[in-house]
């Protein structure tokens, strides 16, 4: 318990911060659920429309589902990329004996470049005429008849926009699990190799469980920031061909932006913060109840 | 968590209280002179134009030489090249109410809500009162007006689009320029089995391959089809539409436009046709220095010519009439046009044709002459010339003229079908529903 005056600066340092995030966060979100009840084009007059939009939107509108469900592929394969990836590079970090950092700066440069030239890089990486760096290395390896244009082919290019995103923050996470791999205790894990685990009962039953909280977080931020994904899809394919790569949050952009139904676009958005709040409930859920059992 | 949610409400009903608020004040858009002493002040003009092109260099120029008569006076270009960056940059200051002295916009049904808002000055008055109106070209005009002939928007370009072609390859794969827009997916079959790409395409910016879905249309039953169809009084499953349709299904079955196009850019495309790799490329007369000067690749220079908007049997318009856009119009912001706006329009308009014509392109009036540039080949004149010629009707952009979230879907669909992934009648289908779905909206 902390007294009185310490207590009171708390407080006051606590509250301009909550002001920020009511006014730039809490503000917003409210006023999207405020507009998702009317027809707006921005300059028409504002038409209560009550829950039409919501009626339409679950019932009526093929791209949002198509949308929602391309968001989950997005959100897998970027999970498995940055998570997966994290932790296996991660795991293998710490049997090094040298090289470390070189290894660590190296999966974490991508995270510091911007964006657009990530895009535009694999943009031109996943090109087929003029033949880009992935094609070429099937053609080198015998893999020719794999060739083919990945953003262009709906079959591939939802995959192919996701993996820049994973790609690019493998580096970060794998920094994060890192750092929580390294603070396992070292004479538990030599006490269960004397006691003849295997590597893989020493990950499962030692190291894991001792990470559990770093990997909750990190699996949280990479959940919600995945939901969140727009900016790499749109930049390379905007949401093209049709709408394969189209994500809730490139859809809610173009109808708002493009499409001028800031209505409509802020239902689409209400949705999106409650899939938010939904998928981190759910993450939390699950692995409380394994930490249990 | 009630209360909450109650506060907030109010919090956002007076924030758009107050937006309103600040809207207020328009003044009356057929008012095209008004009186009072002209104070100097510092305008700006949100444009969507490139930044080192003409219009803005030679406006930057003519407003330097107002602001010596006029010092306090500055022009202020805000451009945003990028289309869709532009349009929604425009739409989201349109919706708060905070659109500059000049804007650029197109004639789409979003700028006719403007201008019926009293948004916009009427830019058919105002040129007749600059008595300019007469020496634009009437097609230049007419691309601007509104579908009910109604005139919002000055245009400061005019261009014309043409299928440009490469004879040498061509004559390789042995066919000839096509004379009916039917004859080009057999032209495409010929180039591909000759290991020719038979069209260069820009997949990435949507709007070229939506040009080709207006062509058929165009030939086949004239300007009119689009004014119905946006309004959902013509369909994709009449003739005319379906002869669109199933052409591009068939220009995409024989491979007409280069691998991957979708997710090839506007530089992509134009290398193609100058490196001598795709055959054909539809494009307009801005690139003009680019593809009819010494500019131009020396492998293919002698090998390129073009041909305008091939026509079809029984075609409803002629050959000399196709797609002769005059740009991104500039609207006049009503409610904050005053007597200096007014002044430096009639002083840029008056001398602005000359400057632009002097850079050798087509200026979007007949009272001066194109400089044809000293290092242009002789294909740069016969374009130039085309102008002369046209006849009354003109093909316009679809983008242009559907309303954005039906613009959007076509743009979508049009891939897939050119792609394969789905089939014409897929494709009539959705269309004509997200065109009975959205048009009232906006035409109503």
């Amino acid at each position: 318990m902390l007294p009185n005056r310490s207590r009171l600066s708390v407080l006051v340092f606590l509250l301009p911060p909550l002001l920020l995030y009511g006014a730039a966060v809490l503000f917003p979100i409210l006023q999207s659920l405020f507009l998702s009840f009317f027809s707006w084009n921005g300059i028409s007059d504002m038409e209560f429309v009550g829950l039409a939009n919501y009626i339409r939107m679950f019932t009526a509108d093929d791209v949002f589902w198509r949308s929602f469900f391309n968001a989950l592929g997005y959100l897998t394969i970027c999970l498995v990329l940055q998570l997966g990836g994290a932790l296996v590079v991660a795991s293998l970090l710490t049997s090094l004996r040298r090289g470390r950092e070189l290894i660590k700066t190296l999966y974490l440069l991508p995270a510091v470049i911007s964006t657009v030239a990530i895009a535009f890089l694999f943009v031109r990486i996943y090109s087929i005429d003029p033949v880009g760096l992935l094609n070429q290395l099937l053609d080198w390896i015998g893999l020719g008849s794999l060739e083919r244009a990945w953003l262009s082919d709906v079959n591939t290019v939802l995959a192919a926009v996701s993996a820049p995103e994973g790609w690019r923050f493998t580096g970060l996470y794998m920094l994060i699990i890192y750092a929580a791999l390294i603070s396992v205790p070292k004479e538990l894990e030599e006490a269960a190799v004397l006691d003849g685990a295997s590597r893989w009962t020493l990950f499962t039953k030692i190291r894991f469980p001792h990470i559990r909280p770093v990997w909750i977080t990190t699996t949280i931020m990479a959940t919600t920031y995945g939901l969140r994904g727009f900016d790499i899809p749109y930049l390379m394919t905007n949401g093209g061909p049709g709408q394969s790569s189209e994500l809730l949050t490139t859809y809610m952009y173009k109808t708002a932006f493009t499409s001028t139904d800031f209505g409509y676009a802020s239902t689409n958005s209400v949705f999106i913060v409650i899939e938010c709040l939904v998928a981190v409930g759910l993450i939390l859920f699950m692995l409380k109840r394994k930490a249990e059992s | 968590m009630k209360k909450l949610f109650r506060t907030a409400a109010v919090a956002a009903v007076t924030a758009l209280a107050l937006a309103g608020c600040g809207g207020g004040g328009v003044s009356s858009p057929s008012n095209v002179t008004p009186t009072g002493e002209i104070k100097a002040r510092e305008i700006s003009w949100l444009l969507s134009r490139p930044a080192d092109g003409a219009v803005i260099n030679i406006m930057k120029k003519l407003a330097e030489d107002y602001a010596k008569d006029h010092p306090g006076f500055s022009l202020n270009l805000i451009t945003t090249p990028d289309r869709p960056s532009y349009i929604q940059k425009l739409e989201t200051l349109a919706a708060a109410n905070k659109l500059p002295e000049l804007f650029d916009t197109d004639a789409t049904p979003f700028a006719q809500q403007l201008a019926k808002q009293g948004k916009m000055v009427d830019a058919e008055k105002l040129l007749k009162t600059l008595n300019v109106y007469d020496n634009y070209r009437p097609a230049a005009l007419d691309y601007q007006r509104f579908d009910d002939r109604s005139l919002y928007m000055i245009p400061f370009q005019f261009e014309l689009e043409f299928f440009w072609y490469n004879k040498a390859l061509l004559q390789k794969a042995g066919v000839a320029a096509p004379k009916s827009l039917d004859d080009i997916p057999a032209m495409c079959t010929s180039l591909r089995k000759a290991g020719i790409t038979p069209i260069a395409i820009d997949g990435q910016d949507q709007w070229p391959l939506e040009r080709y879905v207006a062509y058929q249309p165009f030939r086949e039953a004239g300007p009119d089809f689009i004014q119905k169809l946006k309004k959902g009084e013509a369909k994709f499953s009449d003739p005319a539409g379906q002869k669109s349709v199933e052409w591009l299904a068939a220009l995409g079955k024989a491979k007409c436009f280069q691998d991957g196009f979708s997710s090839q850019g506007y530089s992509d495309a134009q290398n193609q046709f100058t490196s001598g790799k795709a055959a054909m490329y539809n494009i307009g007369t801005w690139e003009l220095p680019s593809l009819a000067t010494d500019k131009l690749n020396p492998a293919v220079r002698g090998d390129i010519d073009f041909i305008t908007l091939p026509t079809t049997e029984g075609s409803a318009t002629a050959a000399n009439e196709f797609v002769s856009p005059s740009g991104i119009g500039m609207a006049v912001n009503a409610k904050t046009y005053d007597p200096l706006v007014s002044d430096f329009l009639k002083f840029a308009l008056g001398k602005y044709p000359a400057e632009y014509a002097a850079t050798g392109a087509l200026s979007p009036t007949t009272d001066v002459k194109t400089a044809i540039p000293a290092n242009a080949t002789p294909l740069y004149k016969k374009a130039v010339e085309k102008a002369e010629d046209l006849g009354d009707q003109q093909a316009m952009p679809w983008d242009t003229q559907l309303d954005p979230t039906t613009n959007g879907r076509l743009q979508q669909e049009l891939v897939l079908l050119v792609q394969g992934n789905i089939t014409p009648e897929q494709f009539t289908n959705t269309m004509d529903s997200t065109v009975a779905q959205n048009a009232p909206k906006f035409f109503k």
